[in-house]
């Protein structure tokens, strides 16, 4: 394999891991919105919350890339395929981190909202003090995986022309016939990707790790 | 928008498509299923080389995308040799995929099993491949039916991946159709049902043998 090629491939791994931050930062956010949804106590905004999980989970993703890409065009939505594809990837990681979301809440032990009850903390700083910070780290080993996944989702966009790792190595590949070279380097570019992600999840464990945490002993 | 002539006049060539699709999954899990059991047995009787290579290859395949294995068997294998279909390499990514997953499922269950058993299994006198078939095995395989079932469920959306190399499962057929007919919402929004169908059956399937099959 020659610089000119290697160069290319680590841009687009660039290309790929820019496209994965900016779905998990905007899927985060709207995770936490959801999440908000799954605890309402409005019926019908409950309901959406489950409808909304269901489908994205019950649908591959590239299907819902398609009809995104076919779609936004129908509506005059001239997106280009990168903005198109932050878009799917969005919608599609803010259903898994808003279930990972919702099952930290769901984990926090109940003493933790009796006492808060008890003591009458107003809804802002239950959120900011309480709710907060014991999902965060109930949260963080499953959202960590989903940020993998959302790295290794990427590769799905290449099928809606969104020119990344995949898209870049299928070119080179159709060019030069050097499959196997060409696909163990993007591999490798991957691998990489993704255990770097794990290993800064796992160091913010480390970090947020309280002593006496899990509701043993508070 | 949607018209519903429209699916009277192109739900029937859906068919074929979903056939595919059904066919491709459900040999794929059972393919991914042996294979998996396999990764598994290496791990547990292959001595520390063997659960390092099994750790190595779970490791390569968890992060790393499915399109990647896909892409190299099928642009890879006729360059030695070995023109296979589409169906058949895509197929195989996906065996090879899964069956990793499958065996961290299986080692994960395999913590539940009392150790006692197996002290038990060797008094009376059972070897390490027999231990294997008939204790470790059966108890893994009905510990894991839960995760075995999310598992199958993340291969059958993966089949969609297939489309990329021009297997006419769901997704190329829903692609075809829109570029027949333009009809994008039509086109997709019957296929992203279809697969719910899908994923919804596959998943009562799997809690109702979680219920059925059960010890004691």
């Amino acid at each position: 394999m020659n610089t000119p090629t290697l160069t290319l491939l680590l841009q687009a791994a660039g290309v790929s891991l820019l496209l994965a931050l900016a779905a998990i930062a905007a899927g985060t956010v709207a995770a936490a919105l959801l999440t908000a949804l799954a605890f309402s106590r409005l019926r019908p905004l409950r309901f959406f919350y489950r409808l909304y999980v269901y489908v994205v989970r019950g649908t591959p993703l590239l299907v819902l890339a398609l009809l995104i890409f076919y779609a936004l065009p129908a509506l005059d939505l001239r997106a280009g395929p990168y903005l198109a594809g932050v878009l799917v990837l969005t919608v599609y990681v803010a259903a898994l981190f808003a279930e990972v979301f919702r099952g930290g809440v769901l984990a926090i032990p109940r003493p933790q909202w009796e006492s808060a009850k008890s003591l009458g903390v107003p809804p802002g700083p239950l959120l900011r003090k309480i709710v907060g910070p014991l999902v965060l780290r109930y949260a963080l080993p499953p959202y960590v995986n989903v940020c993998v996944m959302t790295v290794k989702a990427t590769s799905v966009l290449s099928i809606i022309s969104v020119w990344e790792l995949t898209l870049a190595s299928r070119e080179i590949i159709e060019r030069t016939l050097a499959v196997f070279t060409v696909l163990s380097v993007a591999g490798v570019l991957y691998f990489i990707m993704c255990l770097g992600i794990d290993r800064i999840g796992r160091r913010l464990e480390r970090r947020l790790a309280l002593r006496g945490f899990a509701g043993e002993r508070v | 928008m949607l018209q519903l002539n429209w699916f009277r006049t192109y739900g029937a060539t859906y068919l074929d498509a979903l056939g595919w699709t059904a066919v491709t999954a459900l040999a794929a899990s059972a393919g991914a299923l042996v294979w998996g059991c396999a990764l598994f047995l290496l791990r547990l009787t292959g001595g520390r080389w063997g659960a390092r290579g099994v750790d190595a290859y779970v490791q390569a395949f968890r992060n790393t995308p499915v399109l990647l294995p896909i892409y190299l068997i099928y642009f890879g294998f006729p360059l030695i040799g070995l023109p296979w279909p589409a169906v058949v390499c895509g197929g195989l990514a996906l065996v090879l995929q899964n069956g990793a997953y499958i065996s961290e499922i299986l080692r994960g269950s395999y913590q539940a099993i009392d150790r006692v058993q197996f002290d038990a299994a060797k008094s009376i006198g059972l070897g390490p491949w027999h231990t294997f078939r008939k204790i470790t095995l059966p108890q893994v395989l009905v510990y894991s039916i839960p995760s075995l079932g999310n598992q199958v469920v993340l291969l059958l959306k993966d089949t969609s991946l297939l489309s990329a190399i021009s297997v006419t499962e769901l997704t190329m057929q829903a692609k075809l159709l829109t570029e027949q007919t333009g009809a994008a919402y039509e086109a997709f929004i019957v296929v992203a049902a279809l697969y719910l169908v899908l994923v919804s059956g596959t998943e009562v399937f799997f809690r109702v043998a979680h219920r059925t099959v059960r010890w004691r």
